[in-house]
């Protein structure tokens, strides 16, 4: 058994614990933050950058976006269900925390949207100088860098599993080693920064009613089980909805490039029963998208075009393109597809006629035939059924035809704990538990029911600024008690 | 060796000549990259991330192949060799899949750890992926290659440190890759040993999803036998000593947790053979039998080692001595405590003695383990009934109970208070005091646990015609082994699976059957069983004496002075200590009806607990066996390592259930040492170092040595 204390203890070091322990440490509190994954980082490891409104980086590059502009969108986006003055305080915070993330080495390679209708609020984090990958994992070091320097204690592959509350105040922590070894911090604040439950299908089945691996193929980060939102519930904490940061996805084929890129772009999309129901230009919204199939039976939308779009887009490039879906050359299109095909990938489908296509797959053929002839006729004269714009209405006709089988998925959970715009830990009497904070996606019920995808960013944006929130709180109230 | 002083970023260290300056680095908490290298492994300076600056010498040098020198000034964060690294990297990132996204290592994936220190987590290159579908046809381990980066490390585990060179790197379609060399894991003559898997820095070769626990520290999941062990016998060890031909040390190591190895070795419930990693390949190791054989050549070599503290003057009483009473008192003693056994029957044993019938555990191996144990002071009083825990307590400084379960249960059935229904405990004990209670013509068993093949093999010897074991369980779902049940088979005993017991049938005041109905379903709720009845599936077997082995409970009451819950005594389920201070309690009579292994394990945190109590340490570790340095250069599979389970000879049905001779005989020689050779060594996994990440390494202010 170890024991420790200190002024605050923050319960992991994904962007929201990190930067928590940067500001408590900055603010002239003692801290100590228990990581239990192996690294540092959390899912924001595979993230590419936060969103920051009326940044350097914007100005620079003329993107017209300020506070009140994005705040009255986002209201009007979430119908007020959500908590304005933590929306405002964030996105009035957003431009200062890239600047204090450039302060500690992080350096941008600009602001972007993520698909031409976004906008540019995403500031992707410069790998080696320009647009990479996994940028996130390189401000997160940064991040603990800086809270070493400034005497944070980050301590690995523990496991916080109870916080201790004594006289209806918080006292601490228990937790465990990867060891075995028993660890206990008394401390006058905790701040909860687990990152959601999206690695426990109990948790998305209990709250939010989807069967893992049947209605929902969500990104499990491993870890991702709701601890902090168990352990915060169990210390007297109110629980907010919690909701699947939602996206949509081929499951067994989201790594299988050019595959994709190929299958998202914004031809037919169908239901179980052959007919449309999206507009398909929506498909660069993933958000949107991932609800629409979301409500069709048994979850899947298909998306179907023919060898002409596909040769068209081998000559000429995809209709639409994003940062992460990017195939520079779609050669070896046919090659992959017929190996996953033969792989027995349930994904993708390839057939010689429409009747067959249909057959693979499960669609009544004289439906999908009739809504293919419907959809070929609006080619040549409008989407009146959905409005899509004609750019993207191509007609299916020419043999053989390709069909993707998408479905829900998710980045993560949002939602869980309770929180006022200061991130401190609420009742269901709206009475605060003292020395209580959690941020993060933990708390995150600020998009209401679908993730914000028009501002890009959002999620790294608002785990980064609700910890430094909840770090500062935290910093001042260990300060007076 | 002599040691030399150098200067890594500023501060000064000490280190042994022989070092190399990574090591030299990372033994003093500063981080450098490094992929390739691996502290079991040696150096082959390909990865290029640990190039650092060494004043005086142009360029960079790689810090894994370079020793430390007098006077060295090493720079880790050079531009130069921070520009080497960034496109080392990149280069891996070139077959590494673009997104983590669905990757089980996330979190614990040295390659996005080292990508992160190092500042390059993927530049826009143009990836081009390893086509190569997933290989989850070895039962073990799962091959993704696609995420492979070629770092070999896994290829020279296995070749280097194993000597097995089950992995290869070899040109496919124009690329390089990582294949196994041969057909499959198997011909290639892995060993299973997991080398592969410790040392992969991505996703690309990984555990199985479940065979090892992940919620348990890696020291305790890696070795699932000995995890599985109430008593964590440390089975790898003893095994690699009877594969040596070293049966006393064999002994001597099972004999460091256990005061009744061969007692074990003919009665365990082995779990560690359930967990056995083998169990995934052609069957666990037959460790039980491998056990019984090296306790059977036990030499006592180890007496000589065991520790015995001095007399302490305080006076221990405990009270049952089935196999927790024993081990109880055993330590104990061992720790200075003056230990009094009562024994309510006529010799002490306890279940092992008067419920375990003869045939399966010889009276003289428990005669044999126990006079060792009073050969060391303890007293047993037999013929000894303890009335009250707590009168006994005033008498003595700890009183330790474990009276077992010696009643049996039974159910609410039409006729169950006839003379010719009997209960499991009294059958059983009955027959082991020497006056058996008389069979009819046709028995039926109700019960299908070990204890119900007890009673039913019993009344076959008793001379019972016609046997009927029945219970509410499937054939697979059934509490009893399967070896126990296939051996119940060859005895001719019927076993009727999925039945419900709906009635005993009797005429004139004299069982002549049991009445019972087909179930389905079956689930144990909150409420006891649940389950469907099948239609037109009541039938009545024939009996004469029916007997319920449907559980036992402790012969117990209030007057005893402990608190009980349900019949049974309560206890602090870490400290087994009761309501009482001062009176513990632990064994079936706390957990219900267990196993001699279960009660032996808890018997011995009960130990550590009163030996606190009475300001001892508690600590009852020690050291029997010699010192083993376990070779991990194991080399190919060889047939012989290949083989499947080796059963032990048992004597022949039509003869064995004639008497109460025992009927398995376990293993000779050269059984033993074929089976020996089966062993995966799991243990051996942990002499591999654990992957650290940059954020493990602190870097200690001046340096330490």
């Amino acid at each position: 058994m170890k024991k420790l204390e200190t002024d605050v203890v923050i319960v992991g070091a994904g962007p929201s614990g990190l930067a928590a322990s940067v500001q408590a440490a900055d603010d002239g509190a003692s801290v100590i933050v228990l990581n239990k994954a192996d690294v540092v980082g959390g899912a924001a490891n595979m993230g590419m950058g936060p969103l920051g409104i009326g940044t350097r980086q914007q100005q620079a590059q003329m993107v017209d976006i300020d506070v009140e502009r994005a705040f009255k969108m986002f209201m009007d986006y979430t119908h007020w269900r959500v908590d304005a003055n933590l929306v405002k305080k964030y996105f009035e915070n957003s431009k200062e925390t890239i600047e204090w993330l450039e302060d500690m080495g992080v350096e941008f390679a600009g602001a972007y949207p993520y698909f031409p209708k976004s906008e540019a609020t995403w500031h992707i984090v410069a790998v080696n100088g320009g647009i990479g990958r996994n940028g996130g994992a390189i401000m997160n070091k940064a991040m603990m860098d800086k809270g070493t320097e400034l005497g944070v204690e980050y301590m690995n592959s523990v496991e916080v599993q109870e916080i201790v509350i004594e006289d209806g105040k918080v006292a601490g922590v228990k937790a465990k080693a990867a060891d075995g070894e028993e660890i206990e911090v008394s401390a006058k604040a905790v701040i909860i920064a687990t990152g959601g439950a999206g690695d426990s299908p109990e948790y998305l089945k209990e709250r939010m009613g989807y069967t893992w691996g049947e209605d929902m193929f969500n990104f499990r980060i491993p870890g991702n089980v709701g601890d902090g939102i168990k352990m915060a519930i169990a210390a007297g904490a109110a629980t907010t909805e919690m909701n699947m940061e939602m996206i949509y996805v081929l499951p067994n084929t989201d790594m299988i490039e050019p595959l994709p890129a190929v299958f998202m772009q914004p031809n037919l999309m169908v239901n179980q029963f052959g007919r449309r129901f999206i507009n398909e230009e929506q498909m660069q919204n993933t958000t949107f998208t991932g609800n629409a199939i979301n409500i069709q039976k048994g979850s899947v939308g298909y998306s179907i075009f023919d060898s002409s779009i596909l040769k068209g887009y081998k000559k000429r490039g995809l209709d639409v393109v994003n940062f992460v879906h990017h195939p520079e050359n779609l050669d070896e299109f046919d090659e992959v597809l017929d190996a996953q095909i033969a792989g027995g990938n349930k994904d993708v489908y390839m057939a010689d006629t429409i009747e067959e296509l249909a057959e693979k797959l499960g669609i009544d053929p004289e439906a999908l035939s009739d809504t293919i002839d419907e959809y070929n006729d609006m080619c040549d004269s409008a989407d009146t059924q959905f409005y899509k714009p004609r750019k993207f209405m191509k007609p299916i006709r020419k043999a053989p035809f390709y069909a993707g089988a998408f479905r829900p998925s998710g980045y993560g959970t949002l939602g869980g704990i309770k929180v006022n715009d200061d991130m401190e830990v609420l009742k269901d009497n709206w009475e605060k538990i003292p020395g209580l904070y959690a941020c993060g996606t933990d708390t995150c019920t600020i998009y209401g029911d679908s993730y914000m995808f028009l501002l890009p960013g959002n999620t790294m944006g608002y785990c980064l600024n609700s910890g430094r929130f909840a770090g500062e709180g935290a910093a001042a109230y260990a300060d007076e008690n | 060796m002599g040691t030399v002083q150098l200067t890594i970023d500023g501060y000064k260290i000490v280190a042994d000549e022989s070092k190399t300056v990574l090591e030299a680095a990372l033994d003093n908490g500063i981080y450098i990259p490094h992929l390739c290298h691996h502290e079991n492994l040696h150096p082959n300076g390909g990865c290029r991330l640990c190039v650092v600056k060494q004043d005086g010498v142009d360029g960079v040098i790689t810090s894994c192949s370079t020793k430390v020198r007098e006077g060295m000034v090493i720079h880790t964060k050079d531009e130069q060799a921070e520009a080497i690294r960034k496109l080392s990297c990149d280069f891996m990132f070139k077959t590494h899949p673009t997104e983590c996204t669905g990757c089980p290592k996330y979190g614990k994936c040295q390659l996005a750890s080292i990508s992160q220190y190092v500042g390059d987590t993927g530049r826009d290159l143009r990836y081009t992926q390893i086509r190569v579908t997933a290989d989850e046809s070895n039962p073990l381990m799962l091959h993704e290659m696609h995420r492979c980066i070629l770092c070999g490390r896994c290829v020279r585990a296995c070749e280097e440190m194993r000597g097995v060179g089950a992995l290869k790197f070899e040109k496919v379609d124009g690329r390089m890759r990582v294949v196994i060399n041969g057909a499959s894991l198997e011909e290639a003559g892995c060993r299973f040993c997991g080398a592969c898997v410790e040392v992969c820095p991505t996703g690309s070769i990984r555990d199985k999803v479940g065979v090892f626990d992940e919620n348990l520290p890696r020291e305790r999941a890696l070795v699932p036998c000995r995890e599985a062990c109430p008593a964590h016998v440390d089975v790898p060890k003893y095994i690699r000593f009877i594969n040596e031909g070293n049966y006393a040390a064999a002994a001597a190591t099972v004999r460091e947790k256990v005061p009744l190895p061969e007692v074990l070795g003919y009665v365990c419930v082995h779990n560690c053979e359930t967990n056995c990693k083998r169990n995934y390949l052609n069957g666990p190791v037959s460790i039980r039998n491998l056990k019984r054989y090296a306790a059977q050549q036990d030499d006592g070599a180890w007496k000589e080692k065991a520790f015995q503290k001095p007399d302490t003057g305080k006076k221990v009483a405990v009270i049952g001595s089935g196999p927790a009473g024993l081990t109880v008192a055993y330590y104990m003693r061992k720790l200075g405590h003056d230990v009094t056994v009562f024994e309510k029957l006529p010799q002490a044993g306890g279940q092992m003695r008067y419920g375990i019938p003869s045939y399966r555990l010889p009276r003289e191996v428990l005669d044999k383990e126990i006079e060792e144990i009073k050969a060391i002071g303890v007293k047993i009083e037999c013929n000894s009934e303890v009335q009250s825990a707590v009168d006994l307590k005033k008498d003595y400084d700890v009183v330790y109970a474990a009276i077992g379960t010696h009643a049996g249960n039974k159910l609410p059935l039409e006729n169950n208070d006839l003379p010719d229904v009997y209960l499991n405990a009294d059958f059983l004990r009955a027959e082991n005091l020497g006056n058996p209670l008389p069979v009819g013509e046709n028995v039926v068993v109700l019960g299908g646990g070990n204890v119900a093949i007890d009673c039913a093999e019993t009344a076959v010897r008793l001379g019972a015609k016609h046997v009927v074991m029945t219970c509410l369980e499937a054939a697979d779902k059934m509490t009893a082994s399967d070896e126990e049940v296939t051996w119940a088979k060859e005895d001719g005993i019927i076993v009727e699976n999925s039945r419900t017991f709906d009635a005993i049938v009797a005429e004139n005041g004299k069982v002549t059957g049991l009445t019972v109905t087909g179930i389905e379903g079956l689930k144990f709720g909150p409420k006891g069983p649940e389950f469907t009845r099948i239609p037109d599936s009541t039938v009545t077997f024939p009996a004469d004496t029916v007997i319920f082995a449907v559980g036992q409970h402790p012969d117990v009451t209030e007057a005893f002075g402990l608190e009980l819950n349900r019949g049974r005594i309560v206890a602090n389920p870490e400290t087994f200590e009761t309501n009482i201070e001062g009176i513990y309690a632990s064994g079936d009579c706390v957990t219900g009806t267990r196993s001699v292994i279960q009660a032996i394990g808890e018997a011995r945190i009960a130990v550590s607990a009163m030996d606190r109590y009475l300001g001892g340490d508690g600590n009852i570790e020690e050291n029997l066996a010699p010192e083993q340095d376990a070779n991990p250069c194991i080399g190919k599979a060889t047939d012989a390592e290949k083989a499947g389970r080796h059963e032990p000879k048992t004597t022949e049905p039509c003869e064995r259930v004639k008497n109460f001779d025992p009927m398995d005989l376990g293993f000779d020689c050269s059984a033993a040492g074929c089976e020996s050779d089966r062993c995966l060594q799991c243990d051996l996994r942990l002499q591999i170092a654990p992957q650290k990440f940059w954020s493990d390494y602190v870097p200690e202010e001046g340096g330490a040595q």
